[in-house]
């Protein structure tokens, strides 16, 4: 926040009389307008922060209690820190299996949606040909396609294609899913890229896959990293599709995804409370929180590096 | 090293019915620095990406020496392009992009390396090479987009304003390399501009264009002594030609009280057209007495350069009352604003054009 010199201002007062620069008083007196026009976005930013870091704290404390403990005080802090559930929820409650399936998937899931969508993107926005605007808006109509329509379709064909409780499927369904807003968001950003420097590189000699690959892709990185971002945490978080098409295929549930085995620890919690534990429920929380926040606040910068900043002129 | 044939080219864009560039026939010899030039959306940027294989051919033929290159992609053509705004790779250094095309090639990476090396050396980039483009002013961004052209040894260079991002001071000293670069180096040059002075100066020969079409061809000078047309004799030369309209009579063609001779080979190609436009250089006009036979022109404003002066002033009488007329004078001795002068120009220096053609009469 930067604070105005208003006309009561000592701090300005002082340097327009051209007096020593001694240490310059508290800058501003706060008039009753100002604390208002200042004030009220910050209590409103606060109150904002408060709702949305508290939960998070409550859970990263609570996953570092015992079991009484956080039924006796629900809000206090634990004891002794307990990290071994940590451990337990890793190993006992399978966490890190699960943990371990969701990377695989929402990286090959990420990739595969860059990978396609940007092939996609790119023809659609710099080749003319017929059926360009057809195909684009194809994409587009994929938008707003209900996910819940395409469950029942999405388990038979799934079913038949022997990729029903299959991780691959879920790859395949997963990239299916992402395609339509990252062919739309990077259509745009192919068509803001100058056209003179695919028509350097085909002059300089390098054929479409060269000239897509080697000047396009990296010029679209900002494009990429904004895009990739939105899709990791969306698949991240997706429970809907492997609520259908990955149900368990065994006891261990050993094929199950993070949110997917969460969901099945609240819900042994409540019925059968010898079994697992609520902490290591919220260590499991905690887990897999962790890459989501790591890959925002990694990127988070990038996505509005300018690269192409010195392309032109 | 190669010739350069446009054979009735034509390119239509999609949805129009006019020619972007009509017909075009352009001979360009081994070595030339040939400059295309004229006003925004004349076709010059077209003809030139026609050439580069950017633009498709609708019509008619393009050769490179004895090649036929109208339906061949850029890369088979052995041409290089220095585009306006330098499309420079952004995420490539300097030496990466210089050398791209010839990795494109499979020229090994040593090579690779003496040849970008020269390059650098013959354009004083060698400190940079490390550098993306991001990190170089605009001059320097400039001169890495002539080394991506050189380091290849095209058979052509095409330029496609490659000047026009640079400030003025940067833009003359900038010409003067290029078109000494180019006549070391010998390699045939298209270069395409909408600024006379650098058509004029850059050239050895310059092609005017306009609406898509050809309208004269011909080394600087005899462009600025010898205008085919009302058109070129309007665009080439700074300030323009004084081109004004008077009655065709018996003893020559009557501007206002001015009365230019004309020559009787002149006079039957004009045939029975009432009217004719004559065209007078600046540096054409001399201040002449009072009494004598001349163009009555009241001064608005003189500018002093120093070495020359130019006076802008309006005519008085005739059919073109109150156009703006151009004179150079001498520096030393200008008439004050205001003043009432009269103007003449040697009968040998004027140019005569038929005004409903528009093409030049006199030899």
């Amino acid at each position: 926040m930067t604070t105005l010199p208003t006309p009561t201002s000592p701090a300005a007062g002082s340097a327009e009389r051209g007096h020593s620069p001694a240490p310059a008083p508290p800058p501003a007196r706060f008039t009753g307008a100002r604390i208002l026009s200042d004030g009220i976005p910050q209590v409103f930013l606060i109150a904002w922060g408060l709702l949305v870091v508290l939960p998070m704290l409550w859970v990263l404390i609570s996953s570092l209690k015992t079991n009484r403990e956080i039924f006796t005080s629900p809000f206090g802090l634990p004891e002794t820190w307990e990290f071994g559930t940590y451990v337990d929820a890793w190993q006992t409650a399978n966490i890190g299996r699960f943990f371990f399936n969701t990377v695989v998937v929402v990286v090959c899931g990420v990739l595969l949606t860059l990978l396609f969508s940007s092939m996609a993107a790119y023809v659609l926005a710099r080749y003319e040909f017929p059926g360009n605007r057809f195909i684009y808006y194809l994409f587009l109509a994929g938008m707003m396609f209900p996910l819940f329509l395409a469950i029942v379709p999405l388990v038979k064909v799934t079913q038949n294609l022997g990729l029903y409780q299959n991780l691959v499927g879920l790859i395949i369904v997963y990239v299916a899913f992402s395609l339509p807003f990252s062919v739309f968001f990077l259509t745009a950003f192919f068509q803001s890229l100058p056209k003179e420097l695919a028509e350097a590189a085909f002059i300089d000699g390098a054929g479409h896959f060269r000239t897509f690959f080697q000047i396009m892709l990296p010029l679209a990185r900002p494009g990429l990293i904004s895009i990739g971002v939105f899709n990791f945490l969306g698949q991240w978080n997706q429970y809907m599709l492997p609520l259908v098409l990955n149900t368990p295929k065994d006891d261990e549930r050993s094929n199950f995804l993070l949110t997917q085995g969460l969901a099945d620890l609240a819900l042994r919690t409540r019925y059968e409370s010898s079994a697992t534990s609520v902490a290591e429920m919220f260590a499991g929380l905690v887990i897999a929180m962790i890459p989501v926040l790591a890959v925002y606040i990694v990127f988070q910068r990038r996505v509005e590096e300018g690269l192409t900043a010195g392309a032109l002129k | 090293m190669a010739t350069v044939t446009y054979d009735q080219a034509s390119r239509i864009y999609p949805g129009s019915d006019k020619p972007a560039v009509d017909k075009l026939d352009l001979e360009i010899s081994d070595g030339e620095f040939m400059v295309l030039v004229g006003p925004s959306g004349c076709g010059k940027s077209t003809s030139l990406r026609m050439l580069a294989g950017l633009e498709e051919i609708n019509d008619g033929a393009v050769r490179i020496g004895e090649r036929d290159v109208t339906h061949l992609p850029p890369k088979d053509r052995d041409i290089a392009m220095v585009f306006q705004n330098y499309a420079l790779y952004p995420h490539m250094t300097v030496a990466e992009n210089m050398g791209f095309a010839l990795k494109m090639q499979g020229v090994s990476k040593d090579q690779r390396l003496k040849k970008v090396r020269e390059a650098a050396q013959l354009l004083g980039l060698e400190e940079f090479l490390d550098r993306k483009p991001k990190a170089l002013s605009g001059g320097q961004r400039q001169r890495v987009a002539m080394g991506r052209a050189i380091v290849r040894e095209p058979k052509v260079f095409l330029m496609d304003e490659p000047l026009s991002n640079l400030d003025a001071k940067l833009r003359v000293s900038t010409r003067t390399q290029i078109a000494a670069l180019q006549r070391r180096l010998g390699i045939t040059t298209v270069y395409v501009t909408h600024d006379q002075t650098e058509a004029m100066t850059m050239g050895d020969r310059v092609a005017v264009l306009k609406d898509g079409l050809l309208q004269q061809n011909d080394t600087p000078l005899n462009l600025y002594d010898k205008p085919n047309n009302l058109f070129v004799a309007g665009f080439i030369g700074s300030p323009a030609m004084n081109l004004l309209t008077g009655k065709v009579t018996n003893s020559g063609v009557d501007v206002g009280a001015y009365t230019v001779p004309l020559e009787a080979s002149v006079k039957t190609k004009l045939g029975s057209e009432t009217t004719a436009t004559i065209g007078i250089r600046p540096e054409a006009f001399r201040i002449v007495g009072s009494e004598e036979n001349g163009l009555t022109v009241e001064v608005a404003v003189v500018e002093e350069l120093g070495a020359d002066a130019y006076l802008y002033g309006l005519l008085n009488g005739g059919t073109d009352e109150q156009k703006e007329i151009i004179a150079r004078i001498d520096a030393r001795r200008p008439p004050e604003k205001g003043a009432k002068v009269k103007l003449a120009a040697d009968p040998e220096r004027i140019h005569v054009f038929s005004t409903t053609t528009g093409e030049r009469v006199s030899g």
